[in-house]
């Protein structure tokens, strides 16, 4: 009777042990570039606002579910890899007079803290470097879902993420203003586990 | 007014031979041996218009093409009040053109492809701008090499998706055609080493064109024979007339290696002309 008892004890122990929370610590994640977008929106000549992405993107994020604050985020792009769906323009925006790809191949971003504004919403600041110059740069921030895909079978997170930025502060000053000075950034991410 | 002077066609064409026109009947008139000068002061002021005032130091090609430019004009100038001529002036012009390639260039040697392609800017950059017609008596051939080169740098440029280069390049041919018409049908000023310096900055927006964009800038290399401008030999003419035909002769003909290079530059892009 008494080992019944002890042993009910030391599983209903266990059990309360396995339910309540632990505090969650940090976890390294890798940006999956297969599920990544990161696109941009700009003014053509007041008529229209073309759409352009760049193809490729890597980074590094370490998420805290728990305390969001102490996340941290470095994404890197290749500015060569920019698409806008025209082959000739695409080579225009490589040139010295946009991305200037040869001088300037990446394009960085990297967190210098983050604001809970909501359950699921922050505010990501950050700094970007394009074509040599760094800026502060603030990303509304989504968080979407976390857990495990059910097609890569992979712990997974995924964020959206939208904002603004004048190109003229990084000096890519040409064709402003009949060329939008102002971008806005549409980003969708998923990244996973390492 | 403000939708005009964005107007890229504007910009590179009318503006700068406005500008020009303007400059150069100011100089005849205050300071008569600078007025080669604002060929080279009229390229900085569209390139400010169009690109920008770039930081120092700068921190791209652009910004260094800016600059060296600068640099150039204030040195040949200086080297044309000091009243130095010959040898005296086209060595330290031949250096500033030399230094500015390879300081531009820096970042794209990256390859045997990169390192060739600069020295052939060195060698034939040199030769434009201590050689061709710069001795010429009139200073029609001269200036209208540096009219052949910044239009056959600016059809290529635009061709070859690079707006920024093209807008600035024309802009510079155009410099160049307002100094022309104040010398046609009777030339009234020199050349000198600060219009010299004019046909380096055409080499130094060839080097960022073929250095650092996807342009396929090798048709240039068909501007080379413009540099026989100041060897055209036409039959003396005795009337106004026949003189002022003589000397639009000679612009024409230094124009054609430069519209050989578009046409090239044209075949090599796959007959597609760029999309602004």
């Amino acid at each position: 009777m008494t080992k019944t008892l002890f042993a009910a004890v030391l599983f209903a122990t266990a059990a309360a042990g396995a339910l309540t929370p632990a505090a969650a610590a940090p976890v390294d994640y890798k940006v999956d570039p297969a599920h990544t977008s990161v696109a941009f929106i700009i003014n053509h000549v007041g008529f229209s606002n073309l759409i352009g992405r760049f193809n490729t993107v890597a980074g590094d994020l370490t998420f805290d579910k728990d305390a969001v604050e102490k996340s941290t985020l470095a994404v890197t792009i290749d500015t060569a890899s920019v698409d806008t769906n025209h082959a000739k323009r695409d080579e225009h925006l490589k040139s010295p007079d946009f991305f200037n790809t040869k001088e300037f191949p990446k394009l960085t971003f990297k967190s210098t803290r983050i604001e809970k504004t909501g359950a699921t919403t922050g505010k990501l600041y950050g700094d970007m470097t394009l074509l040599g110059v760094t800026k502060p740069v603030v990303l509304d921030v989504t968080f979407n879902k976390d857990g495990v895909s059910p097609a890569s079978k992979l712990e997974t997170a995924g964020f959206s993420a939208r904002g603004t930025l004048k190109r003229s502060d990084f000096g890519m000053k040409y064709g402003v203003p009949a060329i939008g000075d102002e971008v806005t950034l549409l980003i969708e991410a998923e990244a996973v586990k390492k | 007014m403000t939708d005009l002077l964005h107007d890229p066609f504007f910009q590179s064409s009318l503006l700068p031979l406005l500008l020009s026109l303007l400059a150069v009947g100011v100089l005849h008139r205050l300071w008569r041996p600078l007025a080669p000068a604002t060929v080279g002061v009229v390229f900085l002021a569209v390139f400010a218009l169009v690109v920008g005032v770039p930081a120092l130091p700068p921190p791209s090609s652009l910004g260094k093409l800016f600059w060296a430019a600068a640099a150039g004009l204030a040195l040949g100038a200086g080297l044309d009040l000091a009243g130095v001529k010959g040898r005296g002036g086209a060595v330290p012009l031949a250096l500033w053109l030399a230094a500015s390639l390879v300081w531009i260039a820096l970042p794209a040697l990256d390859g045997l492809v990169a390192v060739l392609t600069l020295a052939v800017l060195v060698v034939a950059g040199v030769a434009f701008v201590t050689g061709g017609p710069a001795g010429a008596p009139s200073p029609v051939p001269a200036a209208s090499l540096v009219l052949a080169l910044a239009l056959g740098v600016g059809g290529t440029a635009l061709i070859g998706s690079s707006a920024s280069i093209a807008q600035t390049a024309l802009a510079l041919a155009a410099a160049a055609g307002g100094f022309l018409l104040w010398n046609w049908p009777v030339a009234r000023h020199g050349w000198g080493l600060a219009g010299q310096a004019a046909a380096g900055v055409a080499v130094l927006l060839a080097a960022v064109l073929a250095l650092f964009t996807q342009t396929q800038a090798v048709g240039l290399l068909l501007i080379l024979p413009a540099l026989l401008a100041g060897r055209v030999r036409l039959p003396p003419a005795a009337t106004p007339v026949g003189r002022a035909m003589s000397a639009a002769a000679v612009t024409v003909l230094t124009l054609l290696p430069a519209v050989a290079a578009i046409g090239a530059a044209y075949a090599l892009n796959g007959g597609e002309s760029s999309p602004y």
